[in-house]
């Protein structure tokens, strides 16, 4: 036992009064929201301007939609129990679904690792060592047959988390898989990230220039709209801008204008807003401070309600509905003490239901460490279940509307967010101020606060700047480990692939993709048939980006292999 | 090192993995500590950086990864060093990296490994002290 330790166990056995006496009369540092706003002590009546309930507020399921966008909130249905998964190869993450399937998860929801977002084959040089390390790797059709393998695609709602321009692919490998299974792909239901505008912030900017951004996610859109009609298409991506360490009406602000870049983009396409804005949605944050979290989603939805019928002239009341999955906030989770992360993110999760969320996220308390191991994952399950069954917070829509803190703090949130849009507007709009990098000076000076905060105990995080212990283990249920076995098959069986594949019929398709491309056409049936063909994640990408003057190779480590 | 010298610090993230918010404050932190610090940026090799370090004549590597790539990719910097005769560059890291890989990150001479929750001022603290010896 090292010295802290016994130090700290003999302050146990003697008791630390005078701390505890202090404790007795302890009041709060602050009375500011995490996003810093000043709060009053008691919100009352004459607190919000002259309030008019049918048009601010309105029942839920009711224009503005402030209070949700169903009547009847979850005593229609629950909200969608979909647990994050994606780990080592794709026959990992396959029993790691059936594991949830098997303790009540409801939606099936997988993510790609780094290699797959950037758009690499599982056999890329830089790929050999990561695949599998943070998500899972789809390279060709063969991985996505075994990650669907024996689930019925006709009847669940599958969750497939590609932000980057590899969204396009992932779309196209599940099409593929799912027309090869004899399925009518109308009927298919679910969503896919395809947000690579905002994946740039995550470090994938060789995977997700601008102009090639704008144009695969909308390709997605556009082929969704017109083939998947129960697909969603997107889920903008406001969580990860969030992670930045920006605020709440930021998080809106931002989400927001990067939203409107693919809106405007298939407006000039010729679509009418009510064709595809009804398959629209969004992937949001629960930070800890949970009633500005709540006030943040109402918030939300009265604006893209009024930005929808008032600056696209919707007329589709599902047009006008901000629909959302939440993702309880990984960056609020710390390794010190690790058990209080389960707290966290069931405050968090709270939040999101207490918001009116469609589907939810929570966070396994070994994020800061690892990926989930099973314990956790089934834990992070368990504390969306105890909410839902237990906490009777399903029984009544919005149930802190009409509370003068939310409905003022609400008010608030909107104004901020409505003044992040206006100076987005003024530096030139969203991809002016991606084009500039002005939006990645904002990520970091806001970082930049939230560490002086916590260095000088602006914030307060219990287990890292109060309430410290000597840390012990960061991971008491283990840690996650992935097999590099595995990870190593998935490779041998990539380039096995590649040497047996019929290339003629290949080479068809990779041209047949690169002219369609130059013809400016929707790439997407393009991408299906070369997916077919055994065409690979990085061949098909790598095609595309050519003809958009990138090199074939987001790393600029290999060559393109079709010499025609 | 030499005193009165500024702590000349290479900061870098090796591999694929994106997530660059923890490493941009570091590096903040560190040049507002008076230090001189060269961010390298995102999708480095292993050998682009120990080249990065000998060629600016750094005192210290910081190395961050958040994807649970660092069994893999630090040994293989830790080696490039020694195979460089650059072993004296003092080698630290940060990121998500549970405890139980800390053993044998140090082992391959790895300084320190600084997790998220860590407060700015024990890396600047701990470099100062470690650099000064």
């Amino acid at each position: 036992m090292g010295e802290a330790n016994e130090k700290a166990a003999q302050n146990t056995q003697e008791g630390n009064w005078d701390d505890y006496i202090k404790a007795y009369y302890e009041k709060p540092a602050s009375f500011k929201s995490w996003s810093g706003y000043d709060l009053k002590e008691i919100y009352k009546p004459g607190d919000r301007p002259e309030e008019n309930y049918e048009q601010n507020i309105a029942d839920a399921g009711t224009y503005p939609y402030t209070r949700g966008i169903h009547s009847n909130m979850f005593r229609g249905r629950l909200w969608t129990k979909r647990e994050v998964v994606g780990i080592g190869s794709p026959a990992d993450t396959h029993e790691r679904l059936k594991y949830l399937s098997q303790h009540g998860g409801s939606g099936l929801n997988t993510i790609a690792d780094v290699t797959y977002e950037m758009g690499l084959d599982a056999d890329h040089p830089w790929a050999v060592d990561e695949v599998g390390l943070t998500g899972v790797n789809i390279t060709s059709i063969k991985d996505m047959e075994t990650l669907t393998k024996d689930i019925p695609l006709d009847r669940v709602s599958w969750s497939l988390i590609t932000a980057s321009t590899a969204s396009s692919v992932t779309m196209a490998q599940y099409v593929a898989v799912a027309q090869n299974a004899g399925y009518d792909v109308g009927i298919l239901r679910g969503s896919i990230q395809n947000d690579p505008i905002h994946f740039r912030y995550c470090g994938f900017g060789p995977a997700c220039p601008l102009d090639l951004s704008i144009k695969l996610g909308s390709d997605v859109m556009e082929y969704c709209t017109k083939n998947l009609p129960k697909w969603y298409y997107t889920t903008v991506n406001m969580y990860d801008l969030r992670e930045q360490g920006i605020t709440a009406p930021q998080e809106v602000g931002y989400g927001f204008g990067i939203a409107m870049c693919y809106i405007d983009e298939l407006i000039r396409r010729g679509l009418d807003i009510d064709e595809f804005a009804p398959r629209f949605t969004f992937y949001v944050s629960c930070h800890v401070d949970i009633f500005e979290e709540v006030a943040k989603i109402r918030a939300a939805r009265r604006m893209w309600a009024r930005l929808m019928k008032e600056k696209y002239g919707a007329k589709n009341p599902k047009s006008m509905q901000f629909r959302f999955a939440v993702h309880t906030s990984g960056c609020s989770l710390v390794p010190q003490q690790p058990f209080n992360n389960m707290t966290r993110i069931a405050y968090q999760a709270l939040a999101a239901v207490l918001g009116g969320v469609q589907s939810l996220h929570c966070c396994s308390y070994d994020e800061p460490m690892c990926l989930p191991t099973e314990k956790a994952h089934l834990q992070a399950l368990r504390t969306q279940q105890i909410l839902a069954y237990e906490t009777g917070v399903t029984n009544v829509a919005d149930p802190l509307g009409g509370s003068y803190y939310v409905e003022s703090l609400t008010d608030k949130i909107e104004e901020e967010a409505f003044k992040v849009m206006k100076e987005v507007e003024d530096v030139g709009g969203m991809e002016e101020a991606i084009r500039t990098e002005w939006l990645d000076r904002q990520f970091e000076s806001e970082a930049v606060q939230r560490q002086k905060e916590l260095d000088n105990g602006g914030k307060l995080v219990v287990g890292v700047n109060v309430f410290t212990t000597e840390q012990e283990k960061t991971t008491p249920l283990g840690v996650q480990k992935i097999s590099s076995k595995s990870a190593k098959q998935q490779v041998e069986a990539v380039r096995t692939l590649k040497q047996s594949r019929d290339t003629d019929r290949l080479n068809d398709a990779i041209k047949r993709l690169r002219d369609d491309t130059n013809d400016s056409k929707n790439v997407i049936p393009a991408m299906i048939e070369a997916t077919r063909a055994s065409g690979t994640t990085g061949e098909l990408l790598g095609t595309v980006r050519e003809v958009f003057g990138y090199p074939y190779d987001p790393m600029e480590t290999i060559k393109s292999p079709f010499n025609f | 090192m030499s005193r009165g010298r500024k702590k000349r610090i290479l900061i870098a993230k090796p591999g694929l993995d994106g997530h660059d918010r923890g490493v941009k404050v570091v590096a903040r932190a560190l040049r507002n500590a008076g230090m001189e610090v060269i961010y390298a940026g995102l999708h480095q090799t292993p050998l682009q950086i120990v080249s990065a370090a000998i060629d600016e004549d750094v005192d210290a590597i910081g190395l961050s990864i958040l994807s649970g790539a660092h069994n893999t990719i630090f040994p293989k910097i830790m080696s490039f060093l020694k195979d460089r005769g650059a072993s004296d560059i003092l080698v630290f890291g940060g990121g998500t990296i549970p405890k139980k890989d800390l053993e044998n990150l140090k082992s391959l001479g790895i300084g320190e490994i600084f997790t998220t929750g860590t407060d700015t001022r024990a890396i600047i603290d701990y470099l100062n002290t470690t650099l000064e010896r």
